[in-house]
């Protein structure tokens, strides 16, 4: 596919529509002399974003483009949240927005603006683990440790969903975590435990 | 990925309006197909409308059927009350698609317009008639065993991927519609397209229009069954499947309504079988006799002529478990 | 240098050592480390097979918002490790054969990294990379491993094995000859490969995702003409790699020449589908076997022959056939193995490297002939027992095979397997019971470990590997603490950084017994230390001899009964510490003993009678491992052999379209790694029989035998559940409908 005359296409119409339109409104100040066109670009390319992670308020000015995902991990330090594929195919970037479990390799940052985000940092209390991190741990619910806060962020939602009642259940409900090093049948088990225990997750 | 526009939008008819203004705009709601088809370079929209704050999250239901709205989550819908009790083929349909995170973010109305998962169109390396027209077929004479086996064309042979939408092909759903024009219904048989001589559109909807809805009628079906068989247990694309709803009365068939996915460019409907099966009583040669008919005029290439006889299979058991 | 600081990760009971980093998401991975200046970079790779780049235009690109530099071969540094060396002035030199990244404009396969865009955000390198265009000049590229495996031309024989006749299985009472493939199977660990590399005042930094990181550091210092001491390899956690972290990529190489052409630190990430076409692979194989017998069961003959693919720039050889020469007791066997070039990147070790694929089909051929000669396949087995090595006659250290099938086949539940195939029925579906036998070879490799006592009590061992995930940590702290008698949350185990003592690269299966024997070392070194220490400084230890004084749970007590805590002696001395390092060599008797490890894996499974789907209900192995040294990460490593055996058997098949030489399924939604539901319940059994022949620590290795030999079990009670026999993996549900 040619994408030549598109992407510049693409670059002249953000700096005409958006952009230039933008100016006229926006406060001269922020528009110095001297900036190319690549700052004024940029400085419009991004958006505002309000969010909460892990109980702490972000104000923040992102790229659309950017993902929950990348967000987290390369913009806010918060890399607990893996990236296993990039494409919503493996789990690993698994983290819940307003208490659901997602993706957020496939969740663009803004679409969280105003919501409620929670990562693998977010779990324990101080010292205290979360009973699903305790759980991963007496059964051994990983090898490498690589897929494993999405493991973990899945089944808290497997079981808050009402998907945790019989082992096979969980099978079929965590089978968008996958783990390469086949820690499956030790991650049921902690699944179980917990579900058994009987704690509001 | 190149940079977007993004705008948030908070009732359909800005939403239709915004999108008018620009053809080179599109909706996002879950984003779970979008995004991936943008982080591959399969598309780039230059402006990105966020729908997620319309209010189109309802599940209603009255004496004609049930609504669903476009931004309910798969999830959502699947475990809903009104859909369980009047609709459990859809709920069983919408769990055998992709994974429980993907559910919740993904919307039906997202559903519905999923692309298809082609690795010739997903790979903006090969030719696709689909991606870009006149490029060319990579699947006719590549690798082809997730590929169609009905309604195909000399330009493509891409099969859709969703598993809700042979669901609701075989209950008989309306696609609702909010357009310039205002709204309008399109039966789900007519919304998805074969692909013909214009691959590169999947389905009717018209640019600048908007599902809102889908709805499905009230009907008289007392035994469904979705079966979906595929290459592993769970989180993989079908390579058959087979939606079916029966009304049977006294072991006796009064009506039957069947839908194939992973077979076609779109949820593929077996109307003679549906017709065959009228009146028939429930016996495992009358199922061997309706695959049998479901199956004729499939047309095969190099890698998916397991297909005939996994279709085949799968309408028997399909049957045998709705009617068991 | 920023690290993991792991130092809170004291960990109770038989829990793995580093698992509270890994639930809380502490655990930082390669590509987490962020050091100050950070620039990102990604991958243009090729869109052909083979040929030649004729032009990049860099320009837009280059223009696109962020971006630094774009390197490829018209500005590539020159790289000096890439010239040919100098075989006068050294003799033992080896030319590097691997990928010589932005060398030169030659394309060797489809999706060889030709550039890379540093930008200085990761957005904006991906986006920036989406703009290079290339225009080639194509050559006819054949990566078509079907269409070639018999092609003389191009084929490249390895050395031929004959014991006594070459084809005696054909004048067996009962024989066979069947022909098994396998096709390309992909690593794929979670954790996709990356690397950040910094040079800064004539040293250079890297965090690399490695097995080996002592490995990466020799390669980095002799490529880029380095002083090993001034490289320094982090690799803390690895988010597993099964074969595909045992050498460097091109994109190691790329991300030196990034930081030092810019002067920058630069993280150079891969995507999934870059984990398809840079960092190998199991090759695809094609496989014959002709196999006879008496009608009594003694195998006559066996003669094995395979192919294997390999690069057209490198040759990639793994012992596939060589299985067949002495897994079990046969008078005639023959085997051969060639290689096949192929315009696709080189293939590499994964997980059960040979074995894996070899016993794939002498299993399955020997549970062809059980039904043939209507002997149960474990009977069968049992009758050919290699009572010592086929091939050299020697006895082997220690070989608890036996003890394996008799432990497996209670757990499953043997008695109840049909002898006729397709005959018994469970809720409608199809029951299947499989068995076959994984050997892998088992040694000691040379370790260093260095130790520090401290006269708080605390152990502090050190080591440069790194672990992937078998637990190696949890399993050197275990041998810590037993060898000091000190609790598990006293001693600690560092690892992946080359600042400490020489370690292995882990792979083989040899982490435990190469790196446990240095720590035995190590320990047995700081006891003589205390020893020596008290004799010097003790009034009761006065004059004692080293030998005659014992040390018991952390206390050193003489013959006369005088005892002394180590920590008291320490603090006694005003010694803060002991400190010592230590080696351990490598095996060196094996002109007199055979070394294996040897396990049996056992499958229940359903099979759809209408759809073909199987559902696998149950799975036990039992493995001959030697000591268990850590029960809890050893159940878990033998697990996850067999959920890589169940993709190898059912779902895992990387897929070229030959007219483009480009996979076309790379990416987990079409390449299908076992999901959840796809894994039955499983039990593991050891017959924990410890081989101090092989090393003080008792351990033989596990990582893979865990998976050699589970594909076939499969397969083996897909055929006893259905009467079908399916010898080209994986099973797919349309082979069995």
């Amino acid at each position: 596919m040619d994408t030549t005359n598109k992407n510049e296409g693409r670059r002249d119409f953000l700096k005409k529509s958006t952009a230039l339109a933008a100016l006229t409104i926006a406060s001269p100040a922020l528009i110095k002399a001297g900036d190319n066109d690549e700052k004024i670009a940029a400085y419009f390319e991004k958006v505002p974003l309000e969010l909460e992670i892990n109980g702490q308020a972000y104000k923040l000015s992102v790229e659309p483009r950017v993902t929950l995902l990348d967000l987290l991990r390369e913009q806010l330090g918060l890399t607990g949240t893996k990236k296993g594929c990039d494409h919503g195919q493996c789990g690993c970037c698994t983290v819940h927005v307003d208490g659901k479990r997602i993706n957020s390799c496939l969740s663009l940052a803004v679409m969280s603006h105003g919501k409620k985000v929670t990562t693998i940092e977010g779990l324990a209390k101080g010292e205290e683990l979360h009973p699903m991190q305790e759980a991963f741990m007496k059964h051994d619910g990983f090898q490498c440790g690589y897929c494993t806060p999405g493991q973990i962020m899945s089944a808290i939602g497997c079981i808050r969903e009402g998907h945790a009642n019989t082992a096979e259940d969980v099978r079929e409900y965590m089978s968008g975590n996958i783990c390469r090093c086949g820690a499956y049948p030790n991650i049921v088990d902690a699944i179980m435990e917990v579900k058994k225990g009987g704690k509001q997750l | 990925m190149i940079n977007f526009e993004y705008t948030r939008v908070n009732s359909a008819k800005a939403a239709v309006a915004a999108k008018s203004k620009n053809v080179a705009a599109q909706f996002i709601a879950g984003g779970t197909n979008l995004v991936d088809l943008m982080k591959k370079g399969v598309t780039a929209p230059q402006r990105l409308i966020d729908i997620n704050a319309l209010p189109l999250k309802d599940i209603s239901s009255d004496a004609k059927g049930l609504s669903i709205g476009t931004l309910v989550p798969n999830s959502v819908a699947a475990e809903n009350k009104l859909v369980l009790e009047k609709y459990p083929l859809l709920a069983m349909a919408l769990n055998a698609g992709a994974s429980a995170q993907l559910r919740n973010m993904a919307t039906v109305g997202g559903n519905i317009m999923q692309r298809t998962r082609c690795p010739y169109f997903y790979d903006i390396t090969m030719p696709c008639n689909k991606r870009i027209p006149q490029s060319g077929c990579g699947a006719m004479e590549g690798y082809n065993r997730m590929h169609a086996i009905f309604g195909a064309s000399d330009k493509c042979i891409a099969v859709h991927p969703s598993d809700m939408c042979v669901a609701l092909a075989a209950l008989n759903a309306t696609v609702v519609i909010s357009g310039t024009k205002g709204e309008k219904k399109i039966p789900f048989a007519n919304f998805h397209r074969l692909p013909g001589d214009t691959p590169e559109l999947d389905n009717n909807l018209q640019t600048g229009e908007l599902i809102t809805a889908v709805h499905i009628p009230a009907n008289r079906f007392n035994r469904s069954y979705y079966l979906k068989v595929r290459d592993r247990l769970s989180y993989a694309f079908a390579l058959v499947s087979v939606a079916v709803a029966l009304e049977v009365t006294d072991g006796s068939i009064r009506s039957a309504s069947i839908a194939m996915g992973g077979v076609a460019h779109k949820p593929w409907r077996l109307t003679e079988v549906e017709k065959y099966l009228i009146g028939k009583s429930i016996t495992a040669n009358v199922f061997k006799e309706a695959a049998e008919i479901g199956m004729k005029n499939a047309k095969t290439y190099q890698h998916n002529q397991f297909k005939v006889k996994m279709g085949k299979s799968a309408i028997v058991e399909a049957l045998t478990k709705a009617t068991s | 240098m920023d690290k993991n600081n792991l130092s809170e990760t004291f960990f109770a009971d038989d829990d793995r050592v580093d698992g509270l980093a890994k639930v809380t998401g502490k655990a930082k991975f390669t590509a987490e480390f962020k050091p100050a200046g950070l620039t990102h970079a990604v991958f243009v790779c090729s869109t052909i097979a083979k040929g030649a780049i004729k032009h990049m235009n860099i320009y837009e690109a280059k223009n696109a918002p962020g971006v630094i530099d774009i390197i490829y071969y018209l500005n590539c540094p020159a790289v000096p490790g890439y010239k040919p060396v100098d075989r006068i002035a050294n003799p033992n030199a080896r030319d590097f054969t691997g990928l010589k990244v932005f060398h030169n404009n030659m394309v060797v396969s489809n999706g060889q990294p030709i550039a890379l865009v540093i930008a200085d955000t990761y957005e904006r390198a991906v986006h920036a990379a989406s703009l290079v265009k290339v225009e080639y000049i194509k050559e006819k590229s054949e990566t078509d491993f079907d269409k070639n495996k018999f092609n003389d031309k191009l084929l490249k024989p390895r050395p031929e094995y004959v014991r006594n006749q070459k084809d005696a299985w054909k004048n067996a009472e009962v024989f066979l000859e069947e022909e098994y493939t396998m096709p390309v199977e992909t690593h794929n660990p979670m954790e996709m490969h990356a690397t950040i590399a910094v040079w800064e005042g004539g040293k250079l930094t890297v965090y690399d995702k490695s097995q080996g990181p002592k490995n990466v550091q020799g390669e980095l210092g002799r490529i880029f003409a380095i002083d090993e001491k001034n490289v320094q390899v982090i690799t803390e956690f690895v988010g597993g790699a099964f074969g595909s972290s045992l050498r460097s990529w091109p994109h190691v190489h790329a991300a030196v020449i990034a930081t030092k052409k810019l002067n920058r630190p630069v993280k150079v990430t891969l995507n999934r589908e870059q984990m398809f076409t840079m960092v190998g692979y199991r090759p695809q194989c094609w496989q014959k076997i002709g196999i006879g017998a008496s009608k009594d069961g003694k195998l006559t003959g066996i003669a094995h022959h395979a192919v294997s693919n390999t690069s057209s720039y490198e040759d990639f050889t793994e012992g596939i056939s060589s299985v067949s020469q002495y897994l079990y007791d046969c008078p005639n066997v023959f085997t051969t193995y060639k290689i096949l070039p192929l315009d696709i990147n080189t293939p590499t070790w994964m997980r059960g490297p040979g074995p894996g694929t070899g016993c794939f089909a002498l299993e399955s051929a020997l549970d062809e002939l059980s039904y043939k000669l209507n002997i149960d396949p474990i009977e069968l087995r049992l009758i050919n027992n290699a009572e010592v090595h086929p091939q050299s006659k020697l006895p082997w250290t220690t070989k608890f095979l036996k003890e394996c099938y008799a432990l497996g086949k209670e757990k499953i539940g043997w008695h109840k397997r049909p002898t006729t195939p397709g005959s018994l029925k469970e809720d409608g579906m199809l029951v299947g019971y499989g068995m076959a036998v994984g050997v892998f070879g088992a040694g000691r490799n040379p370790a260093t470990a260095k130790g520090i006592l401290k006269n708080d009590g605390t152990l502090l061992l050190q080591s440069a590997v790194s672990d992937m995930g078998p637990g190696t940590s949890t399993a050197m702290v275990k041998i810590g603490s037993e060898q000091m008698g000190l609790e598990e949350k006293k001693v600690r185990f560092e690892l992946g950084d080359t600042d400490f003592p020489t370690g292995p690269t882990q792979g083989g299966s040899g982490s435990a017994t190469a790196v446990g024997s240095a720590v035995i070392a190590v320990c047995d070194a700081i006891k003589l230390s205390l020893k020596e220490i008290a004799i010097e400084s003790i009034a009761g230890f006065k004059n004692v001899k080293p030998e005659n004084i014992k040390y018991e749970a952390g206390k050193l007590i003489a013959a006369n009964n005088v005892s002394i805590h180590f920590m008291d002696l320490l603090k006694e001395t005003g010694k803060p510490e002991v400190q010592v390092s230590k080696s351990s060599s490598s095996f060196a008797q094996r002109d007199k003993y055979a070394t294996n490890s040897f396990s049996v894996h056992f499958v229940k499974l359903h099979v759809h009678p209408v759809t073909g789907v199987i559902k696998l209900k149950h799975m036990v192995s039992a493995a001959d491992a030697g000591k268990i040294i850590s029960e809890k990460t050893a159940r878990s490593q033998m697990v996850g052999g067999a959920v890589g055996g169940i993709g190898m058997a059912m779902t895992e098949e990387s897929l070229i379209d030959h007219r483009y030489g480009r996979y076309i399924n790379s990416n987990f939604v079409d390449y299908h790694v076992p999901v959840h539901a796809d894994v039955p319940p499983m039990d593991i059994v050891f017959p924990n029989q410890p081989d101090y022949i092989i090393s003080p620590t008792g351990a033989k290795g596990i990582g893979e035998i865990a998976l050699v030999g589970v594909a076939p079990a499969i397969l083996n009670a897909v055929y006893n559940a259905t009467g079908k026999r399916v010898r080209d993996l994986p099973v797919t549900p349309d082979k069995l409908i």
